[in-house]
Formats: structure tokens, C-alpha cells, sequence
């Protein structure tokens, strides 16, 4: 039995599609069982090829990346009509991604810096011959249309991959689980106490550690566990890139939470420590929070 | 609608303050019992301690429009719960840092302490806020109701 | 006569990012403009302002899934320049290690994956037909040789930096992370299959170039200036010089990639979000120039390894030097996988790779600004950095591999075009017999 695919790529960086190439040896599974019917990453098919389908006809789309263009919104729009089922595949189509953090400026800010102050820039213009507009700001996918299901991830592991696509061949249910990092982490905890965060160039973390109990900002305990802890495995503190476990709303105030109850620190001390929350907290999810949204609205009316 | 027509005599700012059951609840209580002048712009939702206040309910509060919002508790060192005051303190100060980069005027929120028998300080904190507030204006959530 | 036409290509497919391509005729049926229009950018150079410097590693990666490990090492590199900071030696070779794995992976993905099914179904297929799916099932050999590469290649990767995608362990000062014994002997027994994978892939390779062999020395012959990095001449891919060679062959620049500003210009065109890198002592056009595995043979004298060397040196008795030919890129892809292949089994080799002293414990942020560079296998890429006295980046420039490419890109598109439609090339190109149908 096969299923009819699409996999449409927004903006985004192409991590997704290379989780699902580094299945590697699966491939030769996986790919047979898959009829695909747009990937424009490695088969010719054209915008147009997609836009001629008929509704519904893709049984399952995967969408990759966010909307940074008027053409990403229209593709969103096109693959959400004509695939049955939607999945908003890894952290950018959940969340809106690491380009989230441009939320932080209005368009024009941004654009004057890359088109027009940038250091090595001769010819100052900002682009506008047979490119579509930008999007005033990043608003996650799911915001935008309904997604059938949702699978984050900077980018999801070909474990997680793997899993989704077994799942949608059988027809098992696949649900995102409420666990966190720490779930699957190997390190030792001990008591939590912090009185000084350490920046990662500062000592060396200790492998066998708890790398939140020796001072390194590590955002495991509030951030969904699908990706095996892979980042502390390697003796590098979790950024959360995988977002929140899906009852947490927002990612940065459940990790300020967290942080405010271990930390014993000068309430004036913590502030220095963290001169940037934004990056700190909401590493791949700005987009999806709540003042990412009120602060699009304060734009929006002027 | 422009931002001038809003400001100023027609704009109440709608405050929600967070109020620890052990102090500042029974601050307030004695507040309004005593008759001290407070404006009526406040909705106050009791909760056990400000240690309690995930920063999710404040940032939902303010996302569901709400102009201010203000946490009040024991003064550190009184908490029934021991620390949870000071855990609050601590949330406080990163939300601020955040609310600060995220362009949203960290004055929206406020953190005071307030004990049972300080009714005074209580109603004080509650009218020195609503006026802060309708100087900054309303909250953009609110835009077209 | 007849009518103005405006073709469209949208979207051209098997690359990473956004592009369409637009082709105007003129009435006469001369090929008048034609665009290579990128249709998306995030703008990293304004988000990674306000972030701690140290984490830049890990966000400006996000620039690319295929390709993080160089945007992850030019950032570390640019925030050790900006902060005075040398890493131990160890944690370099390391860091060569990861590059050079990238490298294979890469390559090999775009080699097989993205370059190689328009040629062994041939450019008339259907697209079905025409795609590394179809070829795995098709030639299911090609397709485990391919996936075996690929394999090696982003294991290493990860095995180092604790994810094949937007790894983690470069940090200011050296690695998170020192790479253990085990993983050595693992990697290094499986050489001996990768040699033989490599050599294989090879043949593969001289085996395309030879049925296109009318293509190859015909279709989008374009002279280009070209850049790249090059080790005291030999092909270098971590830390090197950068040269610039013109479309004769003469070397016009050889200089320390601190200098950059002096030689990249970046023009922005009005039909394209990714702007155009160029030779700016030249000007634009004129300096139009191509980075990437063809530019990189062209500027260097010499391979660093003697099997690549080999490899050049049949390239160079066929094609010369400088080559124009832009589908002789496919041929120095495998070159340089071939020199990646022989440094990855040189730095296994090596005792310090295991060694534990691969981090410094006294890195201190200041004010300054630093720039860091590395090849890209798409190109020179070059991480600009400033930062304040708490180690907070302040501003950034970028200049992305790819966009040395694009205005090179266009003209070898125009030629091309040119080919196609003025002169019917496709009908008088001799093609072979596709390998699968």
C-alpha cells in the first residue's frame, strides 16, 4: 500500500528534509511505500504541477519551514487544500522558527540592514522585480491554517521521522508525548542551587553532571524530550530548539518559571546574567509566544 | 481607531492583580473595609501565594488585554510558604528583561508587597499603578473591541 | 518575427532555498535578460544582533541543514577572532575533522542526490523518472553506494558534534565535546569501505562526464574570475588564504580573509533577495566571480592529498586550467570528496584527535570585532562579527558561500539560454543513451 505525499519547503534551511535523508538504509523501506507527488527538493515538479492537483488529493503534506513571503503563505494555503491530511513538520512550520527572533524588529529594520547598511554592500536597493513581498512578521503556521498534526524539531530527529511515517502508513495514532529532555537524559541530578549561570566558553562542563545543576543554562526540563537529549549527550546545554511539551502555552515563561525558583541569585544579579531572554528562552518559538503576538499587534497599529 | 482618542479621560485602564491569600488579599480586604480611596479599575484573583504566579498567567493576561497586571505579596522574609515570595522576585526580574526586549513597557507589570495589616500601602500600589498605566495607554490587544 | 516571451522556471528544484528563474526573448527570438530570482531570505544579519556571542554558533547554522558545520565554525572562528581567542590544537584538528566530513556528505548529496539523476535518466525525462528516488530503485547499486557515502559522512559528523544537523560543540576557546577513542576505531575501521565507495563513485563520475563529454565541453562555457581558499597553494577547506583568479588564469589576489572588505563587493539586484558577491576591485559585472568545488580547483596549484591530486591532474589534461565549463563543477565535486576522504583518514590516524585537552577554561568576552572564514562546499564563506565588552554581538556581516555564485549563475544561465533557444542546442548536442529509462 502507498500513500500519495508532498513535502513543501517555505523558508526555511532544508534541515528537515536532510533528517529525512539521513535515514540513510531506511530510505530503501520507507521510499518505496511513498508515491510523491511534489518534493521539489529532489524531483522537477513544478508550482504548477501542485496547484493543478486536486483538492484533498495528497493524503498526507508535510510542510517545512514558516512564512517569511507572500508566496510562502500562498503555498501554505495551496498545500493545506489540497493534501487530507497536514502535518507541520519540524520547529519553524510549528513555531515559526529561528528567523522568529526578527520579531524582535519591524520589517523595515530589517531589511534596511541587509539590503542596504551591510559593510560590503555597493549598490544599496531593496529587491523588488519578480520577488514577493515579505511578510510584516513571522506568524507560526498553525496560526494560519489548521494542521492535522504537528511534529517540531530543529529538526526532527530520522528517529522522529521515521516514527511519523510508520505511523501514517499503518494507521497507528501518533501523539507528541508530555515528557521532557530531562526524561531522557543520562546525566546525574542532584540538588538544584544555582548562584552563578555560566556562559559555555566559561570552564568545562562535566560530562556525567547535570549540566543545569553546574551552572550552564540548559532548558531540557521544559522542553518536549522527542529528540533523545541529544545535545546533552555531547556535553552542550539544551537551547529547547524541539519547543515546549504540548500542554506549555509558551516556552519562555514556563523556563522563567522554572529558573526563578531555582536560581539564588540578587534579583538585580539575574538581570545582568540574562541581558537577552528573547534568545535565552525562545530559541526557535518567539513567534509562537505571547509577546511576540502583542508586540505584532503594537505594529500593526501604527 | 488612533492611539490619541484612546488615551487620555475615556481610556480605564483594566488591571488584573494577583493577590497572595495570606497577606496582600487581606490587605486589600482590609482596604475596602476601612473605606480607603482605591480606583475601581482592578480585578483581583486570589491565589495562595506569588509564588503560584506562573509568568504564563501573566503574560496570558496581558495577551487577553489586560492593560496591567500587578502581583502583590508578602514582604520578603513573611512568606507563609517560606520562599515563595522570593521565587516570584526572581521570575519578576527576567520577566521584566523580557518584557523590556520584547517592546512591551515592563511598567505594564508590577511587583509590590503588602501585608494584612497594610490596607494603606495595598490601595496606594493599586492607584499608583492605574495611573502609571493610563499614561502608557492601552494595551494593543485590545484594538477593536 | 515574433512576440516579446517571458518564460518562467518556478521553482527550480533539487537545490536548498528559494529560486525561480525568469527568461525574457526579445521579438527577434534573442535571449534579452535573464534572472536568477531568490525569493526568500530570513535576514540573520539583524537577528543574531543582541544574542551572547558564544551561542551564535548554534542559531547562524540554522542558515543551512545541509551545510551547518561551516556557517557553525566560521561563527566560532569570527567570535575567536573578535575575542583574541586560540584553541588548543587538538580541539583545530577536531574541528578539520568535522569540516572535512561535512565536506563528503555534502558533496555526496548533491552529487548523487540533487545533480546526478538529470544525467543518468537524462535531461528529457519525465520528472517521475528524473529524481534520486527513481534512480535508487532504478539502479538500486548507485542507490546503496550513494546512501553509504552520504552515511559515513553525517555519522562522523555527529559523532563529533553530537548532531549530523546543526551540530553543537564549537564554543569559543575550542570544543564542548573531545572525540572519543571509540568512535575513532569505529570510523576507521569502516575506511576501507569508504576508500572503495569513493573509487566507485569515481568511475560513476568520469562515466557521466564522458557519455555528456558534447554537454560538458559545450553547454555554459562561461570565463569567470573565481575565488577560493588555498593552504601555501593546495586546496584547504578550514583555514587558509583566499585567492582570486581571473578569467585568463592569472592569480590577482592572495590575502587573509581579515582583509575581505577590501576584495568582496555586494551588489544588490533589484530581482533577487540574495544578493551578488563579486571582485570589487573590478567592479560589477565585470567581477562577476564563482566560488565552490570548481573555483577552488581553478585558484589552487594543487590537491593536499595524492589520490585527489590525481584526480585534478586527469581533470586538468582534459579540461585545462582555469576551466569555464560549469558542468565540469560535478567533476571537482568528487575531487574534493576524494581530498575529504583522504584528510578525514589522515586526522583518524592522528594520536591528538583523542586527545582530552580540547577546550581552554579561561575565556574571557571583550569589546572587539573578529572575522571568521571557511569553505563552504557551496563556496567562501565569511562570518563578520562585532561585539561589546559583555561578549554580546553588536552587528553582524555575512557573506554566504552561495552568493558568490549567483551573478555567475546568471551568465552562464544566459549563455545557456542563449545555446537553447538562438541556436538549438538541444537538437544538435549529442546525448547519450540515458542509464535508466
Amino acid at each position: 500500500m502507498t500513500i500519495r505525499v508532498a513535502f513543501a519547503q517555505l523558508t526555511s534551511c532544508w534541515g528537515c528534509d536532510q533528517s529525512l535523508m539521513d535515514l540513510h538504509m531506511r530510505l530503501l523501506e520507507v521510499l518505496p511505500q511513498l508515491e510523491i507527488l511534489y518534493w521539489p527538493a529532489v524531483v522537477d515538479y513544478k508550482l504548477a504541477d501542485l496547484e493543478a492537483l486536486p483538492r484533498n488529493s495528497i493524503h498526507v503534506g508535510f510542510v517545512e519551514g514558516s512564512c517569511r513571503t507572500e508566496e510562502d503563505v500562498h503555498l501554505l494555503n495551496v498545500m493545506r487544500e489540497k493534501s487530507k491530511l497536514l502535518v507541520a513538520w519540524g520547529s519553524c512550520s510549528c513555531y515559526g522558527g529561528v528567523q522568529g527572533l526578527a520579531n524582535i524588529w519591524p520589517l523595515a529594520e530589517l531589511v534596511e540592514r541587509k539590503f542596504q547598511r551591510a559593510e560590503t554592500i555597493t549598490d544599496a536597493r531593496v529587491p523588488d522585480v519578480n520577488v514577493p513581498p515579505f511578510t510584516e512578521h513571522i506568524v507560526p503556521n498553525p496560526d494560519r491554517v489548521k494542521f492535522d498534526m504537528i511534529l517540531p524539531g530543529c529538526p526532527p530527529t530520522s528517529d522522529n521521522i521515521y516514527d511519523i511515517v510508520v505511523a501514517l502508513l499503518t494507521g497507528a495514532p501518533f501523539e507528541l508525548p508530555e515528557t521532557t529532555v530531562c526524561d531522557q537524559c543520562p546525566r546525574k541530578r542532584e540538588e538544584k542551587h544555582i548562584t552563578r549561570f555560566k556562559r559555555t566558553f566559561e570552564g568545562k562542563p562535566d560530562p556525567e553532571k547535570c549540566l543545569l545543576d553546574q551552572g550552564y543554562l540548559c532548558l531540557g526540563f521544559a522542553t518536549i524530550g522527542l529528540c533523545g537529549a541529544q545535545c546533552p549527550s555531547a556535553n552542550s546545554p539544551c537551547k529547547g530548539c524541539f519547543g515546549p511539551p504540548p500542554s506549555v502555552k509558551d516556552h519562555g515563561a514556563k523556563i522563567i518559571s522554572a529558573l526563578g525558583a531555582i536560581a539564588d541569585i540578587d534579583p538585580e544579579e539575574l538581570k545582568k546574567m540574562f541581558p537577552d531572554p528573547v534568545g535565552s528562552f525562545y530559541f526557535t518559538d518567539y513567534a509562537a509566544s505571547y509577546l511576540a503576538k502583542i508586540g505584532a499587534k503594537k505594529r500593526e497599529e501604527r | 481607531m488612533t492611539k490619541s482618542r484612546r488615551r487620555g479621560e475615556s481610556f480605564e485602564p483594566r488591571i488584573v492583580a494577583f493577590c497572595c491569600n495570606w497577606c496582600s488579599y487581606a490587605g486589600a480586604d482590609l482596604a475596602g473595609t476601612s473605606r480607603m480611596q482605591m480606583p475601581p479599575n482592578v480585578r483581583i484573583i486570589r491565589v495562595n501565594c506569588t509564588g503560584r504566579v506562573d509568568p504564563l498567567f501573566i503574560l496570558e493576561a496581558l495577551y487577553q488585554g489586560a492593560d496591567g497586571v500587578l502581583i502583590s505579596g508578602c514582604h520578603p522574609g513573611d512568606c507563609h510558604y517560606t520562599s515563595g515570595n522570593i521565587k516570584m522576585r526572581a521570575r519578576y526580574a527576567l520577566l521584566q528583561n523580557l518584557l523590556e526586549q520584547a517592546g512591551i513597557d515592563p511598567r505594564r507589570v508590577h511587583l509590590q508587597w503588602a501585608s494584612a495589616a497594610e490596607g494603606d500601602v495595598f490601595a496606594e500600589g493599586v492607584s499608583m499603578m492605574v495611573e502609571r498605566i493610563k499614561k502608557i495607554g492601552p494595551n494593543p490587544m485590545r484594538e477593536g473591541e | 518575427m515574433a512576440d516579446e516571451k517571458v518564460i518562467r522556471i518556478e521553482p527550480v528544484t533539487r537545490l536548498e532555498g528559494h529560486g525561480d528563474v525568469t527568461i525574457k526573448l526579445g521579438k527577434d527570438g534573442k535571449v534579452k535578460d535573464v534572472q536568477f530570482n531568490v525569493t526568500s531570505t530570513r535576514f540573520f544579519e539583524k537577528f543574531l544582533e543582541g544574542r551572547f556571542a558564544e551561542e551564535v554558533p548554534r542559531i547562524a547554522e540554522r542558515i543551512c541543514g545541509i551545510c551547518p558545520v561551516p556557517h557553525h565554525l566560521a561563527s566560532v572562528k569570527a567570535v575567536e577572532a573578535a575575542w583574541n581567542v586560540t584553541p588548543p590544537p587538538a580541539a583545530i584538528k577536531v574541528r578539520r575533522l568535522l569540516i572535512n566530513a561535512k565536506q563528503l556528505s555534502s558533496h555526496g548529496l548533491h552529487f548523487f542526490a540533487l545533480a546526478a539523476p538529470d544525467f543518468l535518466a537524462g535531461p528529457f525525462a519525465k520528472p517521475s523518472k528524473r529524481n534520486v528516488v527513481a534512480i535508487i530503485k532504478a539502479l538500486p547499486d548507485v542507490g546503496k553506494l550513494a546512501l553509504q557515502v552520504m552515511q559515513y559522512g553525517q555519522d562522523l559528523v555527529a559523532a563529533i558534534g553530537g548532531k549530523a544537523i546543526h551540530p553543537v560543540t564549537a564554543v569559543p576557546g575550542g570544543l564542548l565535546n573531545p572525540f572519543s577513542e571509540e568512535k575513532r576505531d569505529r570510523f576507521l575501521k569502516m575506511m576501507s569501505g569508504l576508500k572503495e565507495w569513493m573509487a566507485q563513485t569515481l568511475d560513476l563520475a568520469r562515466r557521466v562526464i564522458e557519455d555528456y563529454w558534447d554537454p560538458v565541453t559545450k553547454l555554459a562555457v562561461v570565463p569567470t574570475y573565481y575565488v577560493g581558499t588555498h593552504d601555501k597553494g593546495a586546496l584547504e577547506i578550514y583555514d587558509g588564504k583566499i585567492r582570486v583568479m581571473d578569467p585568463e588564469g592569472k592569480i590577482v589576489a592572495d590575502f587573509k580573509p581579515k582583509d575581505y572588505r577590501k576584495y568582496f563587493g555586494e551588489y544588490v539586484p533589484d530581482h533577487s533577495y540574495a544578493t551578488h558577491i563579486y571582485y570589487k576591485p573590478v567592479g560589477y559585472p565585470d567581477g562577476t566571480w564563482r566560488a565552490n568545488t570548481l573555483a577552488r580547483c581553478n585558484v589552487a596549484d594543487k590537491m593536499k592529498t595524492p589520490l585527489a591530486q590525481e584526480a585534478l591532474e586527469e581533470m586538468r589534461e582534459r579540461l585545462g586550467r582555469p576551466i569555464h565549463a560549469t558542468f565540469a563543477y560535478h567533476w571537482a565535486r568528487v575531487i574534493e570528496m576524494i581530498q575529504a576522504m583522504e584528510e578525514i583518514d589522515l586526522l583518524l590516524k592522528d594520536p591528538d584527535i583523542v586527545s582530552t585537552d580540547v577546550k581552554l577554561s579561561d575565556v574571557e568576552p571583550k569589546r572587539g570585532d573578529g572575522v571568521g572564514c571557511v569553505e563552504a562546499p557551496r563556496g567562501t564563506l565569511i562570518h563578520h562579527y562585532w561585539t561589546d565588552e559583555r561578549g554580546i554581538v553588536t552587528r553582524v556581516n555575512l557573506i554566504v558561500g552561495t552568493n558568490n555564485n549567483i551573478s555567475g549563475i546568471e551568465k552562464s544561465l544566459f549563455e545557456a539560454a542563449r545555446q537553447i533557444f538562438e541556436q538549438k542546442a538541444h537538437e544538435s548536442l549529442k546525448l547519450p543513451e540515458p542509464m535508466i529509462k
